[in-house]
C-alpha cells in the first residue's frame, strides 16, 4: 500500500491546513505518482484561474520528469477565430485530469477558416483526433439589418449555420476527426432593451436562434461547446471580459477560463468514453438530513414542510434525472443495514426507492473496499465510479486509496448539492443511445438472471433457459454511436482495445476490405443491447483481426462462440482461408488473454515476455462451427 | 498605502506567483529577468494585481505595464 497510515491521519484531519504535503513537496521527494494524483485531482476541483494556472506550470514540471501514464493519448488541433495560446495549456491539463493525454497543435489567431478549408494545411497535416474551434460573437458572418423581416432573419441563420456547419464539412471530407464546436454566448448589452426580445433582428434574439438552428443541424462528428449554457451560468459580464478582449482577443474572461476549457475538456474525454458510469451515494446527510441509525426514520429530514427536507428531495430528484438518463445508483453508507434500508422502506417522501440502486452497501467496513466491490458487482471498473459524501474524511479516504474514482466534493448546504454534483461534470456523454436510456432495466435483468442462475442445477441447462436470440450484422450507420461508444469504453473483454473515433468507425463500415460486426442480444428477462463488437481487415488469404471486444454483461452466455461461427462463414464467403488474431495485453484485459486457444486458434510466434502481444491463427479449413446455446436470429 | 506597502504586496505577489520565496524586484525588472515571466504569466500577474490592490487597469494601461517600475506607479496612482 501507498498510503502510510500516519500520513493518512494527518490528511483526514488537516486537509484544510494544508498540513498534507503538497505538490512542490511530493515531486521535489520524486514521489511521482502521489503527485500526479495530487496534480490531477486538484484539476478537476480548482475553480480559481490563478492557482489552475499554477498547476499548469507544475502539470509541465512534472512531465518533464515523470510523463503521466495514460492509456490513450489524443492529438488535438487549437482553431481559434479568438487568441488561443491562453486556452492551451490549461486545456491540455483540464484533458489530463480526465485520464487521457493530449497533444494539442494551435493555428494562427482568425486562420481557422483557411486551416479547415485547404486539404494541405499544418492542421490537415497535424491529423488530428479532435478539432477545437473557439469561435465567438465576433466570428458571425452577418448579422441582420435594423427591421429586418422574420424571413430575412431566417435567411441569415440559415446562412451563419452553412457557414460554420460547412466549414466543418469541408475539413472533415479531408480530414476525418470529431469537431468540437462553440455556440454563442449573449452580448453583455442590450442595446433594444427589453424589446429585443421581440425584435427578430435584435442581436440577442438573432443569436439564440443561431444556437438552436446549430443545434438542430449539427451533424454526428459535430459536437457543441454549450458555451451559451454555461456563459449563463456565470453571467455573461464574468464570462467575457471586453478589455481582454480588446488588448489580446481573449475570448473568454480569466474568471472564466476553468469552466470554458473544463467543458471543453469533457466533451473530448466523452468522445472517447472517459466519462463515468455509476454514482455511489452516502444516505446520512447526502440523501437525507440527519443520522437515520441515531433519529429513526420519522427523524431524518426529507420531503415538504421543512426548508432542509425539501433541499434533501430537490437533490434526490436530480440523482433520478440522472438514473433516468441510464446513470447507474449504488449506496455506500456506514450504517446498520436494517437502519438504512428502513427510509426507503417506511417514508413516501423517499423520491429514490430501493430498487432504484444496483448495490446497496449499508455496513462498516471502509470505503473503498465497498466501492471495489459495488463495481465488481456491476461488472465496471472502478475509474467508472463517481462518489458522492456529506463526509469529509470519507472523500479523502477514498481519493488516498482510490485516485481514479471520481470525488465531488460537497459543502454543509444541501441545497447546494444538485449544483456541485452538476458541475463536477462526470457524467458527460456525447450522443445518448437507446442503450444508455434503458441500461437500468438491463442491469436488473441481470439481477434476476442471476437468480435463475442459482436455481437452475447445471450452467448448460441455465444457458438453455434463457432462451437466448442474437442478431449478427455488419456495422450500420443507425448504431454506429454504440459502435463507437463500445469500442472506447470496453476494457476487460478486449482483445486489442485499440480505440477509433466514430469517423474511424464509419471508415470501417465502408470498406469493402473490412468485415465488421455487431451483436445484439435477447433473452427472457429482456433486450441486452448491442453488446459485442468485431472488425477485420482482408490481408491477401487471410483476415487479421483489429478489433473483437465484448460487453462483460453478457460474460460466458455463448457470445463469443456465437460470433466465431458468424466470422468463419463469412470469412468464407469473402474468399479467405484463415483468420490471423492478436492479443495485446493490458491491465484490465487478462480475461481473453486465452480466448483464441479456446475457440481454436494456433499459437503462432508468440513474444515471451508478460507484456507482448501474441498470435493466432485459425485455418477455416479444419473449423467447425460451435453448438452454442443462443438462437441466431435475423431480428428480435 | 504607501510605496513601502506596495513594494511589500508587489514582492508578494511575484514570489507567489513564480513559486520562488527569494525573488527580488526592483523598478528596472522587466519579464526578461524572471524565469516563467510569459505572456501567459504576465496577465496573471496583472489579474492578481487586479485582485490583491482592489484596482481595475484601463484597457489601454494593460498593454503598457512592462517593467516593475511602471506597474508599482500605475498601482500608486490608481491606490492614492
Amino acid at each position: 500500500m501507498q498510503h502510510p497510515s500516519d500520513l493518512r491521519h494527518d490528511v483526514l484531519m488537516n486537509r484544510d491546513e494544508k498540513t498534507m504535503p503538497d505538490l512542490k513537496a511530493l515531486i521535489q521527494a520524486e514521489h511521482y505518482d502521489e503527485g500526479w494524483n495530487r496534480l490531477l485531482d486538484e484539476a478537476r476541483s480548482e475553480t480559481d484561474y490563478t492557482r489552475f494556472l499554477s498547476l499548469c506550470r507544475w502539470h509541465r514540471r512534472l512531465e518533464a520528469r515523470a510523463p503521466q501514464r495514460v492509456t490513450k493519448t489524443v492529438k488535438l488541433a487549437l482553431l481559434g477565430g479568438a487568441s488561443t495560446e491562453m486556452l492551451e495549456a490549461p486545456l491540455r491539463l483540464a484533458v489530463a485530469s480526465l485520464g487521457l493525454g493530449c497533444q494539442i497543435h494551435r493555428s494562427s489567431y482568425n486562420l481557422f477558416a483557411q486551416e479547415m478549408l485547404d486539404p494541405g494545411s499544418a492542421t490537415a497535416a497535424f491529423a488530428p483526433d479532435v478539432a477545437v474551434i473557439v469561435s465567438t460573437p465576433a466570428n458571425m458572418p452577418a448579422w441582420p439589418e435594423p427591421g429586418d423581416d422574420l424571413d430575412r432573419v431566417q435567411a441569415l441563420v440559415d446562412e451563419a449555420c452553412e457557414h460554420w456547419l460547412g466549414l466543418c464539412d469541408r475539413f472533415h471530407a479531408h480530414t476525418p476527426c470529431e469537431i468540437v464546436l462553440n455556440n454563442f454566448h449573449a452580448l453583455p448589452t442590450r442595446p433594444m432593451g427589453n424589446l429585443g426580445a421581440k425584435l427578430p433582428w435584435d442581436a440577442n434574439n438573432f443569436l439564440r436562434r443561431v444556437n438552436l438552428a446549430l443545434g438542430d443541424r449539427a451533424p454526428n462528428y459535430v459536437h457543441l461547446n454549450d458555451v451559451e449554457g454555461l456563459a449563463a451560468q456565470y453571467g455573461v459580464r464574468h464570462w467575457f471580459d471586453p478589455r481582454y478582449w480588446f488588448h489580446a482577443k481573449q475570448p473568454v474572461s480569466f474568471e472564466a477560463l476553468v469552466p470554458y476549457v473544463r467543458n471543453t475538456a469533457r466533451i473530448i474525454a466523452a468522445l472517447f468514453g472517459y466519462t463515468a458510469k455509476c454514482l455511489v451515494l452516502d444516505l446520512d446527510n447526502t440523501l437525507w438530513g440527519g443520522v437515520v441509525g441515531d433519529d429513526g426514520p420519522e427523524g431524518i429530514k426529507i420531503g415538504e414542510g421543512d426548508a432542509v427536507g425539501e433541499a434533501f428531495k430537490a437533490f434526490q430528484e436530480y440523482i433520478r434525472a440522472l438514473k433516468q438518463r441510464g446513470i447507474l445508483l449504488a449506496v455506500c453508507s456506514k450504517n446498520e443495514d436494517a437502519n438504512a434500508r428502513a427510509p426507503f422502506r417506511e417514508l413516501p417522501e423517499m423520491v429514490l426507492k430501493e430498487n432504484d440502486f444496483l448495490a446497496f452497501k449499508a455496513n462498516w467496513e471502509p470505503k473503498p473496499n465497498n466501492l471495489r466491490e459495488i463495481a465488481a458487482e456491476l461488472n465496471i471498473g472502478t475509474n467508472a465510479l463517481v462518489f458522492v459524501d456529506d463526509n469529509p474524511a470519507e472523500r479523502e479516504i477514498v481519493r488516498q486509496w482510490l485516485p481514479e474514482v471520481r470525488v465531488v466534493d460537497l459543502t454543509e448546504d444541501p441545497a447546494e448539492y444538485p449544483r456541485l454534483l452538476d458541475d463536477a461534470g462526470c457524467f458527460e456523454i456525447t450522443t445518448l443511445s437507446n442503450e444508455d436510456m434503458q441500461r437500468v432495466a438491463q442491469y436488473q435483468g441481470n439481477a434476476r438472471r442471476k437468480q435463475l442462475q442459482e436455481s437452475v442445477a447445471d450452467y448448460e441447462s441455465y444457458l438453455q433457459s434463457l432462451e437466448q436470440r442474437a442478431v449478427i450484422r455488419p456495422f450500420e450507420e443507425r448504431y454506429l454511436d454504440r459502435i463507437t461508444q463500445l469500442i472506447n469504453k470496453s476494457n476487460q473483454f478486449n482483445l486489442t482495445t485499440l480505440r477509433l473515433s466514430r469517423s474511424q468507425v464509419e471508415e470501417r463500415m465502408q470498406d469493402p476490405n473490412m468485415l465488421t460486426a455487431y451483436v445484439r442480444v435477447a433473452d427472457r428477462f429482456g433486450d441486452n443491447g448491442l453488446i459485442s463488437v468485431f472488425c477485420a481487415e482482408r490481408l491477401g488469404d487471410e483476415l487479421q483481426i483489429q478489433l473483437w471486444l465484448m460487453s462483460c454483461r453478457v460474460l460466458k452466455r455463448g457470445v463469443e462462440r456465437l460470433l466465431c461461427n458468424y466470422v468463419a462463414e463469412q470469412a468464407r464467403a469473402f474468399g479467405v482461408s484463415r483468420l490471423h488474431g492478436v492479443y495485446r495485453p493490458t491491465a484490465k484485459n487478462g480475461l481473453v488473454r486465452d480466448l483464441f486457444p479456446t475457440l481454436g486458434f494456433e499459437a503462432q510466434r508468440n513474444g515471451r515476455a508478460e507484456e507482448e502481444a501474441t498470435h493466432w491463427r485459425l485455418d477455416l479449413d479444419h473449423f467447425s462451427p460451435f453448438d452454442v446455446p443462443i438462437k441466431h436470429v435475423e431480428d428480435y | 498605502m504607501t510605496d513601502a506597502d506596495i513594494w511589500k504586496s508587489l514582492t508578494d505577489i511575484f514570489r507567489d506567483l513564480f513559486e520562488d520565496p527569494d525573488l527580488t524586484i526592483a523598478p528596472e525588472t522587466t519579464a526578461a529577468d524572471v524565469e516563467d515571466w510569459d505572456s501567459l504569466t504576465h496577465i496573471q500577474l496583472l489579474v492578481a494585481i487586479e485582485q490583491a490592490f482592489s484596482i481595475r487597469f484601463n484597457t489601454g494601461e494593460v498593454a503598457g505595464l512592462n517593467d516593475v517600475g511602471e506597474m508599482v506607479a500605475l498601482i500608486a496612482r490608481r491606490t492614492a
